[in-house]
């Protein structure tokens, strides 16, 4: 009595029994395809050079690190350092001095245009080869204009300088009142105390407002993981300053911090072959730069109308 | 507690369901943008690998078509308002059911913009260094913060709105007025916030003088609410089209012409009728035993079969009804074709409106199964609705309907009309302020318009956005774009044009010449184009699905009555495949 009921019962239920099997499948398929074709889109992911791990993923904001924090993560670096150039870098977290407010004055007369600079920083502060990235940019102009649209940026004469024209050397101008820090979404960059605007290479999200807002066009971005060869690498590091950068986050020129907060000068202030460039502490009425603010009579700061008060300053001999 | 939760998952469900089913229409288009949407993941996985440089972008052109897309749908999202303000401000009745669709447009928009602003990111696994409380955020100082604010503000305000009014009318239930109408107030004034916000992210930089510039707030605005009007009329358009399908079963029916045939037999409406009809509107229960049977005079229940005409559009007559039992489909005709506006379940009325204001009827109504219908005098649903609850929910579903009438695109056209007379009007301004005074800061305008030593990439672009928006000025305010036809064409020439003007030609120029005055050009790379299109075509996507959902619900198909039934849209797909 049992076994025809059930079998009734079988054959009513078959065919939407049936049927849903093969919606089953059909979906199943649909589904496994559309994963597949998900899977197949992200491929490119396995060449990622550069995933962060969770101790850099989770690393807290410069300004909130303790010191035992700190320390940490400057090993953490080091680490990190010598495991991709097989060399053991010197990492420093240097804080700024007390009663130093640093400023840069650099002679528009004695400049040649040889681009010493350029490259001395580049040496010094482990940028990028390849693509190319520099902090500093010469611009040739011609006699009597500060027009900076008549620049040419690409001078490439047999010897320098040329005549009717003089050199304007342009890097950070490390402002008093900064449209990049202001802009700033997430506080990756500020001034400090003697007067230099950094960045936390860990904490910039790489969305280039400060690049927009910079009006000296100071603010580099590595659109790529940056490459230095190994034997090039300077291995006397700060953490705000010349540390290898990461993908994808903004640089600048940081007055050398790795070297300034220790009492050198700057790398392009030592390489210039005819000294026209000055630096130093403009708290101290003794120093170089206070002496050539309080004697010149003329001084340029650089778009000075933007009311962005650079602590750069364009002076002449005459 | 909860049902309720339990209620509002099976609704989730029920619209999920609804946005893997449809029609083979349906299919390829959803087909069609998911395979887009691939090729730009694809793309930006490659560009997560190896970093921006897989992007046209330079240290000296440092933000491109990714910028511009987003500026140019900060625009969309905020235009929404311009058909919000008509309704809840003027009580422009024919712009109501648009709301809810320009709301849902907001949404895709907004979401749209939040994917541009995180592909354009250097580091986006830092992106929690922007959560305000855990990150570091650099509020108010940094415009980009506000952004980030107003952004999420504005998505969160409209997902509630919509997703509150299509619940309860999922439900069956009248908005509760504190629940929505605040928010939609401050969704006003907050859409203005997100486009004036976004402007000032570029008017904020002194060192930018091409973007340094008190107008470029109202040209935002004044485009905003030109292109984004002229998508909505496009997209309500597709919408029509698209729903104008007939249900399973009756569909020759209901596409095909109605005759003359006699309306279905009726009887005498009793006390009893009025029972059946307060099970399925709660409402009625309230009305006293008395008062039901002072509204019975002249009251018929009509016995209907599948198929019969209860009303004929274009007649005046004043006569109402209510659904009691089985379901009635309600037609129009506009221009030669048919489309199904609505469909009504037990306890809906319908033929209400024209009867109360005396006006021909606006559509065709008739009999999708067989169906019992309470016909009342015009004067007895007077007298009804001075019940306060009948008046409440006779009122409120009076103003639900899904009906996009030409006259509501005509209603938008206007907005787009002065609008884009405006929009003109400032760009006129900003150029004259260029030009005529001929300082240094002219440069970036100067390449943008003209070239610069040498360089034009943007010249053949902005003049193609300039013919394109004075064409579409001229035929806005010519009486020739009254007709749909000419209408799309002005819309389609307003959002090209000014997606050109607000994109390419704001966000570039203002990075050439460097602020060292280098000219170095911009153009997006292959694999930086694969991305914007991948992007547009998932915002098509969550538009399309949004729009999946809020159809049915809106024309009353899917609402807590018919759960358990089987799904009129899946049902529908299963019995064409079969086919």
């Amino acid at each position: 009595m049992a076994n025809p009921t059930s079998n009734t019962h079988e054959s009513v239920q078959s065919p939407p029994d049936g049927l849903s099997r093969r919606s089953f499948l059909r979906s199943s398929a649909v589904l496994a395809s559309g994963l597949a074709a998900l899977a197949a889109s992200l491929a490119p992911l396995r060449h990622l050079n550069d995933f962060p791990t969770v101790e850099q993923f989770l690393q807290k904001y410069y300004k909130e690190l303790t010191p035992e924090e700190m320390k940490k993560v400057l090993r953490r670096i080091e680490d990190e350092v010598e495991r991709e150039y097989g060399l053991r870098p010197h990492l420093r977290d240097l804080k700024p001095m007390n009663g130093v407010e640093f400023v840069y004055a650099l002679n528009l007369t004695r400049c040649i245009g040889c681009r010493k600079c350029v490259h001395a920083c580049v040496a010094e502060n482990n940028q990028s080869r390849n693509p190319e990235i520099q902090y500093i940019r010469v611009l040739r102009l011609p006699h009597g204009s500060l027009d900076m649209e008549k620049a040419e940026h690409n001078y490439n004469p047999e010897m320098v300088p040329e005549k009717g024209y003089f050199y304007m050397p342009v890097q950070c101008q490390q402002c008093k009142n900064p449209p990049c820090v202001k802009v700033c979404p997430v506080h990756a960059t500020w001034q400090e105390a003697d007067g230099i605007t950094v960045i936390d290479y860990n904490w910039c999200i790489g969305c280039r407002y400060c690049a927009a807002a910079c009006p000296y066009w100071a603010r580099h971005f590595n659109f790529t993981k940056p490459s230095i060869p190994k034997e090039r690498l300077n291995l006397d590091m700060a953490y705000l300053g010349n540390r290898p950068r990461r993908q994808g986050v903004m640089e600048k020129c940081h007055f050398c911090v790795q070297r300034t907060r220790v009492g050198r000068y700057p790398a392009c202030v030592e390489v210039c072959p005819v000294g026209a460039r000055k630096f130093g502490n403009i708290l101290d009425p003794e120093s170089e730069v206070s002496y050539i603010l309080c004697t010149k009579r003329v001084f340029v700061q650089l778009k000075e109308e933007l009311g962005t008060s650079p602590r750069f300053f364009y002076y002449f001999d005459v | 507690m909860r049902q309720a939760v339990r209620n509002y998952l099976v609704f989730l469900w029920r619209c999920g369901r609804l946005a893997f089913s449809g029609d083979w229409r349906y299919y390829t288009w959803m087909g069609a943008l998911s395979i887009f949407c691939l090729l730009g993941l694809n793309a930006y996985a490659k560009q997560f690998a190896n970093g921006l440089i897989a992007t046209g972008m330079s240290d000296e052109v440092s933000w491109g078509v990714y910028i511009a897309n987003f500026t140019f749908l900060v625009g969309v999202a905020a235009a929404a308002v311009m058909m919000v303000i008509p309704v809840y401000i003027y009580n422009n009745e024919e712009l109501h059911d648009l709301v809810i669709f320009g709301k849902l447009l907001a949404v895709a928009a907004i979401l749209m913009c939040l994917a541009f602003v995180t592909v354009d990111l250097g580091r986006p696994d830092r992106f929690w260094h922007l959560i305000p409380g855990i990150g570091q955020f650099n509020f108010p100082a940094s415009m980009l913060s506000w952004d980030v604010l107003v952004l999420n503000g504005y998505l969160l305000l409209n997902v509630h709105i919509c997703g509150y009014l299509l619940y309860c009318r999922y439900r069956g239930r009248v908005p509760g007025k504190w629940f929505y109408i605040p928010f939609v107030f401050i969704a006003i004034v907050w859409a203005v916030s997100i486009h004036t916000v976004t402007a000032f992210l570029y008017v904020g930089l002194g060192g930018r003088p091409f973007w340094n510039s008190a107008i470029v707030g109202p040209r935002f605005l004044a485009s905003a609410f030109t292109a984004g009007p002229a998508l909505i009329i496009l997209a309500m358009q597709v919408v029509r089209r698209v729903t104008a399908f007939a249900p399973a079963g009756s569909a020759a029916r209901l596409r095909g012409e109605v005759g003359v045939e006699p309306r279905p037999k009726g009887r005498a409406a009793t006390l009893d009728d009025l029972d059946l009809l307060a099970r399925h509107l709660v409402e009625m229960a309230s009305v006293p035993k008395e008062f039901r049977q002072s509204i019975l005079a002249g009251a018929i229940v009509l016995e209907a079969k599948a198929g019969d005409v209860l009303l004929r559009q274009g007649e005046t007559e004043n006569e109402t009804f209510i659904v009691l039992k089985g379901r009635v489909v309600v037609r129009r005709e506009e221009g030669g074709r048919f489309r199904i506006t609505r469909s009504l379940g037990p306890g809906e009325q319908f033929g209400e409106i024209s009867a109360l204001a005396g006006t021909p009827r606006t559509g065709t109504a008739i009999a999708e199964e067989s169906s019992l219908i309470l016909s009342l005098p015009v004067d007895s649903l007077r007298k009804l609705m001075t019940a306060p609850k009948m008046n409440k929910i006779i009122r409120s579903r009076m103003s639900e309907r899904l009906l996009i009438t030409d006259r509501a695109l005509m209603t938008l056209r206007s907005i787009v009309q002065v609008s884009m007379l405006i929009n003109v009007f400032l760009l006129v301004n900003e150029v004259f302020k260029e030009f005529y005074s001929g300082n240094l800061h002219v440069a970036s305008a100067k390449y943008l318009f003209v070239g610069l030593y040498g360089h034009h990439a943007l010249v053949p672009w902005i003049w193609t956005a300039i013919a394109f928006n004075l064409t579409a000025m001229v035929l806005l305010v010519l009486p020739v774009s009254r007709s749909l036809k000419w209408l799309n064409l002005t819309c389609v020439l307003c959002i090209v044009g000014i997606w050109i003007e607000k994109g390419m030609g704001l966000v570039i120029p203002g990075f050439i010449p460097t602020p060292l005055g280098e000219m170095v050009e911009y153009s997006p790379s292959l694999n930086e184009t694969l991305v914007c299109f991948g992007i547009w075509a998932f915002g098509l996507l969550c538009y399309t699905v949004f729009l999946r959902m809020s159809v049915p619900i809106l024309q009353g198909r899917l609402s807590k009555t018919n759960e358990g039934q089987p799904e009129f849209g899946v049902k529908g797909a299963g019995e064409q495949s079969a086919a």
